[in-house]
């Protein structure tokens, strides 16, 4: 039976490390976001094997519902042409590289072996459940509750008026012919050569009117 | 689960988690790909407080709430991110975020 | 199901089997079921909806595959399997390949959750409800991922309106949902349905109700209001008309779907089909019931189970048949109703959409929160909880005191709905009015 639990951690944790490295080399950015959706769904399974049945569910539906569909949205929303990547991709990575390499393998690693952790060793433990987990909110942690949910209606308001287009440069409606004249006159300087057919008796004949002068057209409308 | 797995392989899997989210925060250019690894630092955190909760205290809920209270920051904290990334290509025509280096007026 | 097989294998055949393998078996056995059960469901359903939405309209429907086009079904997917497989030429292959896949597969693992019958439920999750729309919103992602793996402006357009819609009304869904929990005191769908058993007022509120299995949430004006918004939002949600923007042939093309062809069109007309099922079902389970029906609680006290080893497996099976009974009963009422909605409506607009759920459902869902809190309050607490004020009524579980939450509920209900629908409305007649009365800030009008 524990061989059956280490093993289920082991392709957990390979699927969790695998996905995140696929995200930082990835380089299509589509394909990144992709993969940290699998890099999320591998770390709710952890929390299944941690027995933390309600963050599991929690992060499907916040991260993978919510915080994925925002950054595929935002992908989608800030696409170019060329490929932005492409020369500075890698520009710092050796270094960079070199510094996460030395803080996992010289700073993290030793701290956690060389630790002796106080493991709670009740066979049975307390199951922290949407009750616990209420009664908590309720009680103890009440009000960084309230502040979380201020800091997010705060987040929510400023997230809307940052990425809120300017309101007066939309058109609401269809502009009638003498707006969109005057639209087009300040746009370009010299006018186009044929605005309206003065002559509509013979708009059907193939010989073609000579153009009118800018006067007689702008007299027309 | 904690018969089986010792407690330092998880915390050695949150922090590899950790560096490689890092990695990716420091050396990608494009805004949204540094969002996507602090993401996974984040992440990364919160497997370490939910592996503390479960092996060292599983009778109270504390580690379960400030777990929570991670995710939500996180999740507000992509959203404002986001919404910048949005705001920074609509002016500058690009999300490189070498390029957006000088302050406007 | 445990009991049942436990009883076979053990006292009737003897054999002396370990737990687990009992435990297998049952879940074998349940598991089997699901994946039989629920594709024929859906093959069932696309015809029953051509069949009622020809009628609306006026003629008659797919008739000559089988006796009366009962084969049709069949016949559709013998076309969506043989029609050839077309993947645009700069479309991402892998991304188009997962799409559906990505879409399909969270639908299915919402069957885990529902409850069939009494004690059949696949697993009993204690975060069932919210288990159930957090594995529904993973298919946004595929919708998404359709979107933009056809290479097509128009599919990806199509995709971003779905996935906007879809995900602004997630919020009043499951808004409106939370009533449910904060009655039942659990979020496992089981113990919901389990609070409903009564006569018109739950046993839960008043225990001297006699169980007749009738004691559905939707008869309290909390769950009624609660019942409408999510109904509206599952529209949204499963993409039904008139909140079928996604899928508009007039409007833009077949939106996120439109560059598949073959397997891959069926698997995401299986998954719209199969997530619209689910919400019935959902709806069926949290606000009528879903298993409850006269004769299913007497029939329960009379079978096998673990407080009553005197029972008769037989009664077993037979309330198990008559609770699934009832459950499909609600459900295809649900589909009916759905389906004749579609026949009925036009669709709305997008701005029109994104309007009506932020402005109006959301808000509504919130002040039912509010009112399910007061009907709590004024049913279940006493001097204890500083509600001293209530003592008059009697003591908790007492006819008097459901009667005052009834109505103290119905006024706040009734209000809010009304002042909502005067805020967000939108005829001129009517906005000149208000604006004379003073609801209305002074704006600009909108054109149309």
């Amino acid at each position: 039976m524990d061989l059956v639990v280490q093993i289920m951690f082991g392709v957990t944790g390979l699927l969790i490390l695998g996905a995140a490295f696929m995200v930082v080399s990835v380089r299509n950015i589509i394909h990144a976001a992709l993969w940290l959706i699998a890099c999320f769904f591998g770390i709710a399974m952890l929390y299944l094997l941690l027995q933390a049945e309600f963050l599991a569910v929690v992060q499907v539906l916040l991260y993978i519902g919510a915080v994925a569909v925002l950054v595929l949205f935002a992908v989608m929303l800030t696409r170019q042409i060329d490929d932005p990547e492409e020369p500075v991709l890698f520009q710092r990575w050796r270094s960079t590289l070199l510094i996460a390499a030395i803080l996992f393998s010289a700073v993290l690693v030793p701290t956690i072996y060389n630790h002796n952790w106080l493991i709670f060793t009740d066979p049975q433990p307390a199951f922290a459940g949407p009750r616990e987990l209420g009664f908590a909110f309720m009680n103890a942690y009440l009000l960084p509750f309230q502040i979380a949910a201020v800091l997010l209606l705060a987040a929510l308001v400023g997230a809307i008026i940052i990425a809120m287009e300017d309101q007066e440069q939309r058109r609401t409606r269809v502009l009638t012919l003498a707006e969109e004249i005057a639209l087009r006159r300040e746009q370009e300087p010299s006018p186009p050569t044929r605005l309206a057919n003065p002559h509509p008796a013979s708009s059907m004949s193939s010989n073609p009117t000579p153009p009118p002068t800018p006067e007689q057209a702008g007299e027309g409308t | 689960m904690i018969s089986a797995v010792p407690l330092a392989w998880v915390l050695m899997l949150a922090s590899g988690l950790f560096c490689i989210g890092l990695f990716g925060a420091l050396s990608r250019r494009h805004a949204v790909s540094m969002l996507m690894g602090i993401e996974l630092m984040l992440n990364a955190v919160n497997i370490n407080l939910v592996a503390f909760w479960r092996y060292t205290q599983p009778d109270e809920v504390d580690g379960m709430i400030f777990a929570l209270f991670v995710i939500v920051v996180a999740a507000a904290e992509a959203a404002v991110g986001l919404a910048m990334a949005i705001a920074i290509y609509r002016t500058w025509q690009t999300v490189n975020v070498d390029s957006v280096d000088s302050l406007r007026g | 199901m445990y009991d049942v097989v436990d009883f076979l294998l053990n006292t009737q055949l003897g054999l002396n089997s370990p737990d687990w393998v009992v435990m297998l078996i049952s879940h074998l056995i349940v598991v089997g079921m699901l994946f039989v059960v629920a594709p024929l469901q859906v093959l069932f359903l696309t015809y029953y909806e051509r069949r009622a939405i020809a009628r609306m309209q006026d003629r008659v429907g797919p008739n000559r595959v089988g006796y009366e086009g009962l084969l049709q079904p069949i016949a559709d997917g013998v076309k969506m399997f043989t029609k050839e497989d077309i993947v645009p030429e700069s479309a991402d292959k892998r991304v188009h390949l997962l799409a559906p896949i990505v879409t399909a597969a969270p639908v299915m693992y919402m069957f885990a959750v529902l409850p069939w019958g009494p004690n059949m439920i696949a697993v009993d999750l204690p975060t069932g409800l919210l288990f159930f729309f957090a594995i529904s919103s993973i298919s946004t992602v595929g919708l998404l991922m359709a979107g933009w793996a056809s290479n097509n402006k128009f599919a990806l357009l199509g995709a971003m309106r779905a996935v906007a819609q879809v995900v602004s009304y997630e919020i009043p869904a499951l808004l409106s949902l939370l009533f449910a929990v904060m009655f039942a005191g659990s979020m496992s769908l089981m113990a919901i349905v389990e609070a409903q058993g009564g006569l018109f007022i739950s046993t839960t509120d008043v225990p001297s109700v006699p169980d007749l299995g009738l004691g559905w949430f939707v008869f309290t004006p909390v769950g009624f209001l609660a019942f409408v918004c999510f109904f509206i939002a599952a529209l949204a949600e499963g993409e039904r008309t008139p909140f079928d923007i996604p899928e508009a042939d007039s409007e833009i093309v077949a939106g996120y779907m439109t560059e598949y062809s073959g397997m891959k069109f069926a698997l995401f007309y299986l998954a719209q089909y199969i997530l619209n099922f689910l919400l019935c079902a959902i709806t069926a389970t949290i606000f009528f019931g879903g298993w409850q029906g006269p004769g299913v609680a007497w029939l329960v006290n009379q079978s096998l189970s673990a407080d009553n080893p005197a029972g008769n497996p037989v009664y077993n099976v037979l309330a198990g048949m008559l609770g699934t009974f009832y459950l499909l009963a609600k459900t295809y009422t649900f589909f009916f109703v759905m389906v004749a909605l579609r026949g009925a409506f036009p669709r709305l607009r997008i701005d029109q959409l994104m309007n009506f759920g932020w402005k109006f459902l959301i808000p509504l869902t919130m002040i039912n929160i509010l009112s399910a809190a007061l009907w709590l309050a004024i049913t279940r607490w006493g001097t204890a909880q500083g509600f001293s004020i209530i003592e008059f009524a009697g003591e908790p579980g007492n006819l008097v005191r459901w009667v005052i939450a009834f109505a103290v509920t119905l006024v706040i209900n009734v209000a809010a709905y009304w002042f909502l629908a005067r805020l967000n409305v939108q005829d001129h007649v009517a906005r000149q009015a208000a604006l004379a009365a003073g609801w209305l800030a002074v704006s600009p009008p909108r054109s149309a």
